[in-house]
């Protein structure tokens, strides 16, 4: 019987021994870094496919997240028409994207930053001309 | 165990036939009877439109009443339309429908939208009008058997506020709030079309006067533009269309614009050399129509300081020899760049 009693008390003892408090950390969202030169792969105005309408191949967007800059190449209707500076709101949960243009006010768009067929795209509404009209841009890396 | 129904009696009989015939007879209409419109109206003015209608379901309950009307977008109906209904079941002010409100069996449309999928631009040729939703101020009850007649109001001030002459398709649609654009074919002798819903297009209405050019949805023309409003920093489509008329250039695989801008500073730019610049491609072969889109600000070469207000312009052949202008005549085409 006594055996019987040092052998529970031994049980007891090793199963609180093995409990131990894991203390689990929270996972950092990465910060969104769009550095790299992105294309238009989709573009559409008021709804209508602009890729068979317009030549969309020659303009780039080249982000740069050291400096903070943006650059256009072959610039065509977009939310600024010159180089400058961009900023997202927050860098890890990002949902709006603000382009400043040399000399230019800030311009702030909603930030749809997607994964599409297994790479991230950009895309971004604006109105570049009359207010009335709704043009959709999707970027993907080059 | 296979138990039979057996139906005795004169009077089960005669019940299950009322019950039968009540069905087949049942009748539900919602139908627009006409609508009084002018034929013309002068940009500025006030017109008065009414619209007759008269429902009737061999059912009860209750809803609001939709009403729809489809006019260009500059004319600002929303803020320009003031409507009101009376009804053999009262009378109050028809209030525009938010635009969240989801219409019913519409797959998550608001009215507006639901009425442009489902009618369209009642036969405009231009893209620029828009449906503006209303409904009664205050549910109508109406019990089995109802038949109700009543108007909808339209007091429309300040038509045309664009300030453009237009000829154009004006649609009115009546609905209700249960049902949307259905018809579940359970009543009698109702059409798809005018059981829980209705539309009546006009013929096309002139409004004369005001500052701007002629926009005609009614008639198809030798060329559009798209979007209809648009600034110099837009892609714009230009549509040529060879079929509207008999013209020299019929036959060509392609035709070539000859555009003259005119800038905000008074300047003027001539593009008007034959090259893939300014070249409509036909949309398919023998089609007849041709299509360029162009960025204004680049195809005429501003500089940073300078817009382009307006422009002139002709289609050409290869050649440039051969010249089509407005209506097939001399005159050049014109086109504003504005957003209003």
């Amino acid at each position: 019987m006594k055996r019987h009693l040092y052998l529970l008390i031994a049980l007891i003892g090793l199963s609180f021994a093995s409990c131990k408090v894991e203390k689990i950390t929270a996972v950092n969202e990465g910060t969104k870094d769009l550095t790299g030169t992105w294309k238009v792969v989709q573009a559409t105005r008021n709804g209508t496919d602009l890729i068979p309408l317009y030549d969309f191949t020659q303009f780039t967007l080249k982000f740069d997240a050291k400096s903070q800059s943006y650059t256009l190449a072959n610039p065509l209707p977009f939310i600024v028409g010159a180089d400058g500076k961009y900023a997202l709101d927050d860098p890890q949960y990002p949902f709006k994207l603000t382009f400043t243009a040399s000399g230019g006010t800030p311009v702030t768009t909603a930030f749809n930053y997607p994964i599409v067929a297994g790479s991230r795209a950009i895309i971004l509404t604006f109105s570049p001309g009359c207010t009335l009209n709704t043009y959709v841009y999707t970027f993907t890396k080059k | 165990m296979k138990t039979t129904l057996h139906i005795k009696g004169r009077n089960l009989w005669i019940l299950c036939t009322l019950v039968v015939l009540g069905i087949a007879l049942s009748c539900c209409y919602t139908i627009i009877v006409s609508v009084d419109q002018p034929a013309t109206a002068v940009v500025g003015s006030t017109v008065n439109i009414v619209v007759n209608v008269k429902n009737s379901c061999n059912s009860s309950g209750t809803a609001h009443f939709v009403f729809g009307f489809l006019a260009p977008k500059g004319w600002k109906t929303s803020q320009n339309a003031k409507i009101t209904w009376a009804s053999t079941k009262g009378n109050g002010n028809m209030v525009l429908i938010p635009s969240t409100t989801l219409a019913p069996n519409s797959n998550g449309l608001s009215w507006p939208d639901y009425m442009k999928a489902t009618f369209g631009n009642v036969g405009n040729l231009i893209d620029d009008v828009e449906w503006v939703a209303y409904q009664t101020d205050a549910p109508i009850n109406y019990a089995n058997g109802d038949k109700i007649t009543g108007t909808v109001n339209i007091t429309f001030s300040n038509i045309g506020a664009d300030g453009n002459p237009t000829s154009v398709k004006l649609g009115y649609v009546i609905a209700n709030d249960q049902n949307g654009f259905t018809f579940d074919g359970n009543d009698g002798d109702s059409s798809p079309t005018s059981e829980y819903y209705n539309e009546l297009v006009t013929s096309c209405f002139q409004l004369t006067g005001g500052t701007g050019d002629l926009v005609d949805f009614c008639n198809p023309q030798l060329t559009t533009i798209n979007p209809p409003k648009s600034l110099d920093n837009d892609l714009v489509t230009i549509t040529y269309n060879d079929n509207v008329t008999h013209t020299t250039l019929a036959g060509s695989t392609a035709v070539y614009l000859c555009a003259t801008a005119t800038l905000s500073d008074g300047s003027k730019v001539n593009v008007c050399s034959q090259t893939a610049k300014t070249m409509l491609t036909q949309t398919s072969a023998n089609s007849g129509i041709y299509q360029l889109t162009f960025w204004p600000k680049s195809f005429f070469g501003t500089t940073p300081g300078q817009t382009v207000v307006s422009m002139t312009y002709y289609i050409t052949d290869k050649a440039g020899t051969v010249q089509v202008g407005y209506g097939n005549t001399a005159a050049a085409f014109t086109y504003k760049f504005k957003c209003s």
